[in-house]
């Protein structure tokens, strides 16, 4: 209990107390719908930055397993029966497979080549999923998109017609991989990480096996991916292989955790959570003038870039310290 | 360094407020008693590569909901006046999904029209139909969106099947008229869901038909290169060349074809890239004899067509397209719905489009009557197959086939007269 008096410790909890009550104050769907898909952002590119930026590779497909994840999740339901539910750890394993594959033959080599690797497997599995209409009797529907059935208020098969639900659910996804981001930064896993991102000789000749701490991240990374694929699926119900598998997809979430603050446990979720909400709000508003709001959201974009190159987290950390030191402060005049 | 963090938060903080301010006065309640507006939403794609086709959409809207509101509004509603808001999908499912929602549950829509791609039409048309709100759509083709048993959902426009059901049609009339028997057809599309959704089309009737198809060549979407397609085509020698492709594609085709001298009875386009005019531009006199399918040319022979246009030319610059003539007429069924409903409640407005029979007034640009089944799809949408011909030394779309709706004096020019005589 001590230890919660510190003001390190009970910000986090008033943080995150402060986002599960959020659906109490705000009732409007449309907003609620608004932070689950800014939260879906901010997991994704926490996702992410297990192996791009904890581990220094750059991937440029994570589209592919998002797409992996809803793709799997999609069809075991609409075919099988089997609900989301499962559907998503599934869907998760078969992403991380997909990123095993991925990673086993190209994360040996240095440079470029895992980049590259990346961003051809994820293009060859847009192409086939654009290009393939059937898995034996099983419709995938090609380009013209895959629809989940929809059932209406279904719990079980994590279908629901209030968006509190979903909200919660990706709240507590993103919550968990925040978690285990924070464990990895700070285990023996983290520290080869950091070791092999800094200088991947000297890391070898400590002694650490190189490839195979990249190949789990690649694949941890990969499987969280597509556990967020399927609560894609599952929000938006319908998927094209363009915008789930595509470069837009693959692009967005790199961006996001580089804004925010590569290699860094919050920054690429804050990342997410900035841009999105920015990329929201001008383009509802700015919806005028035709393409304004991208023009804003790239400046804005360029301006974090120029003057935090390393991230947006560099904001946050001031905050926070400035914050913390205040209470400190305060707390210790009151004790005196 | 001028840019100290504590500025920089501030900046960020008052960036946000500002912003979040503007955007919650956007989100107006109902009005209660007297109706003083009717707000419909509009979702197109208002940025990225399809921009400039949710922009004359845009402007088409616009143009109608003009007249609309001049001529005193909605009469049975005391005159309300139309009130379009525009949200931008930027040609991406998940931001329709995003705007459906604002524009139900904060700007309270009467009713959302819109989105110009099916693949945003499709997650859209869950959205409105879970809130029970009529979505009228305009422009998508793609064959399921009137097929899930939504009762919320109406379209103006054929389904794509439909177009590939007239192609085949016209061939066989050519055929029997010119005396060329035709028995082999290529296929050449697009990867894309269109392109997919045409070669299905393509083989249905086809098949029904009883014509062969010799090579089903789909390609990837802005493709540098296309000669091995047309090598292959020029070696199989098919009577007839269908094609669904975009600008850059159409043109590349087009261009290469004549390249090699293919020569088949007809080459056969379905719209989009050689419906746009930078085809033109980019073909030359090569283009010249090919045939297009769409539901509406600039010359084709139809009452109000020539004045709408006219108008549009004049305050717009340029020619509609087929798009922006469903967009146009699209606000006059919907007006026309308004006006019978008398309400702004949804469920008299959906009960009105289902009921919706128009045979007078502007729409007659589009259809002479308009009419939804059960399934919310019109039931007549007009086709027609224009000709690529040089009028007065300038490439024209001439509208050829079916006679009635022909630009009158102008015949089909069939078979293919090959690129020397040119």
């Amino acid at each position: 209990m001590a230890r919660l008096a510190s003001p390190r410790y009970y910000l986090p909890v008033l943080l995150i107390l402060l986002l599960f009550a959020l659906p109490l104050f705000v009732k409007s769907p449309y907003y609620l719908h608004i932070m689950a898909m800014v939260l879906f952002w901010a997991y994704m590119a926490t996702a992410w930055n297990i192996v791009g930026g904890f581990a220094g590779q750059l991937s440029l497909g994570h589209g592919a397993y998002v797409a992996a994840g809803a793709y799997t999740s999609s069809l075991l339901f609409a075919y099988l029966g089997i609900s989301p539910w499962f559907g998503m750890f599934i869907g998760g394993l078969v992403a991380g497979l997909m990123g095993f594959l991925v990673g086993y033959p190209t994360l040996r080599l240095r440079g470029a080549y895992y980049a590259l690797a990346t961003v051809g497997f994820a293009e060859g599995f847009r192409v086939i999923l654009t290009n393939t209409t059937h898995i034996g009797k099983w419709k995938t529907g090609g380009a013209e998109g895959f629809m989940i059935p929809l059932l209406g208020n279904a719990p079980q098969h994590m279908q629901f017609i209030s968006k509190v639900p979903y909200y919660y659910l990706i709240l507590v996804l993103f919550l968990i991989l925040v978690l285990i981001c924070r464990w990895i930064d700070g285990s023996k896993l983290g520290y080869y990480l950091t070791a092999l991102r800094e200088d991947e000789d000297a890391a070898l000749a400590l002694g650490i096996n190189t490839a195979r701490v990249k190949l789990v991240a690649a694949t941890l990374s990969a499987f969280f991916a597509g556990v967020g694929g399927v609560f894609y699926a599952q929000l938006i119900r319908y998927l094209e292989p363009n915008a789930i598998a595509g470069p837009i997809m693959s692009n967005q979430i790199v961006f996001l955790a580089i804004v925010g603050g590569r290699g860094t446990v919050l920054g690429p979720a804050l990342g997410g959570l900035v841009l999105t909400l920015i990329g929201e709000i001008t383009r509802v508003v700015f919806n005028q003038i035709m393409g304004l709001h991208l023009f804003l959201y790239g400046l804005l974009v360029v301006l974090f870039v120029i003057f935090k190159p390393r991230g947006l987290i560099e904001f946050l950390e001031v905050l926070w310290n400035r914050l913390v030191n205040l209470l400190e402060r305060r707390e210790g005049k009151h004790a005196a | 360094m001028f840019f100290k963090a504590r500025t920089g938060i501030v900046f960020l903080l008052v960036a946000f407020l500002v912003t979040l301010l503007v955007a919650g006065c956007g989100g107006g309640g109902a009005s209660k008693g007297e109706v003083k507006e009717v707000k419909i939403g509009n979702i197109l794609p208002l940025s990225g590569s399809a921009a400039p086709l949710g922009k004359i959409g845009k402007e088409a809207r616009e143009m109608a909901v003009e007249e609309i509101n001049a001529a005193g509004g909605i009469k049975s509603l005391g005159g309300a006046k139309i009130k379009m808001i525009f949200a931008d999908s930027k040609g991406d499912p998940a931001t329709g999904v995003a705007e459906a929602e604002r524009l139900i549950t904060q700007e309270r829509v009467a009713l959302i029209t819109g989105t110009y791609q099916s693949g945003v039409a499709l997650p859209v048309s869950e959205v409105t139909e879970r809130y029970k709100v009529p979505f009228f759509v305009p422009v998508p083709s793609e064959d399921v969106i009137t097929e899930r048993g939504f009762k919320y959902v109406f379209r103006l426009a054929e389904k794509t099947s439909w177009r590939n059901r007239e192609q085949v049609k016209f061939i066989q009339d050519m055929a029997s008229k010119f005396g060329t028997p035709v028995k082999t057809v290529a296929l050449i599309y697009e990867d894309t869901a269109w392109g997919q959704g045409a070669a299905k089309g393509w083989e249905k009737y086809l098949g029904e038909a009883g014509l062969q198809i010799v090579l089903k060549e789909p390609y990837p979407r802005n493709s540098s290169d296309l000669t091995p397609v047309v090598l292959k085509v020029k070696q199989l020698k098919p009577d007839i060349i269908f094609l669904c492709s975009y600008v850059s594609d159409a043109a590349l085709l087009t261009n290469t074809f004549a390249e090699h001298k293919v020569k088949p009875l007809a080459f056969i386009g379905t719209s989009g890239g050689f419906a746009d005019p930078v085809y033109f531009k980019t073909t030359g006199d090569n283009c010249e004899y090919f045939f297009d399918i769409s539901t509406w040319e600039p010359d084709v022979n139809r009452p109000f067509s020539k004045e709408v246009n006219e108008k549009f030319k004049q305050k717009y610059g340029y020619d509609m397209n087929a798009e922006a003539v469903k967009a146009y007429v699209a606000m006059y069924v919907i007006k026309d719905a308004l006006e019978r409903a008398g309400s702004l409640d949804p469920e008299a407005i959906r009960k009105a489009l289902a009921e919706t029979k128009l045979t007078s007034g502007v729409t007659q640009m589009y259809a002479p009557e308009i009419a939804f089944d059960e399934s919310g799809q019109m039931i007549h949408a007009p086709l027609v197959i224009c000709q690529f011909r040089k009028v007065d030394g300038k490439m024209e779309r001439v509208t050829v086939w079916p006679e009635k709706d022909a630009r009158p004096g102008w015949k089909p020019v069939w078979p293919f007269p090959g690129w020397d005589k040119k």
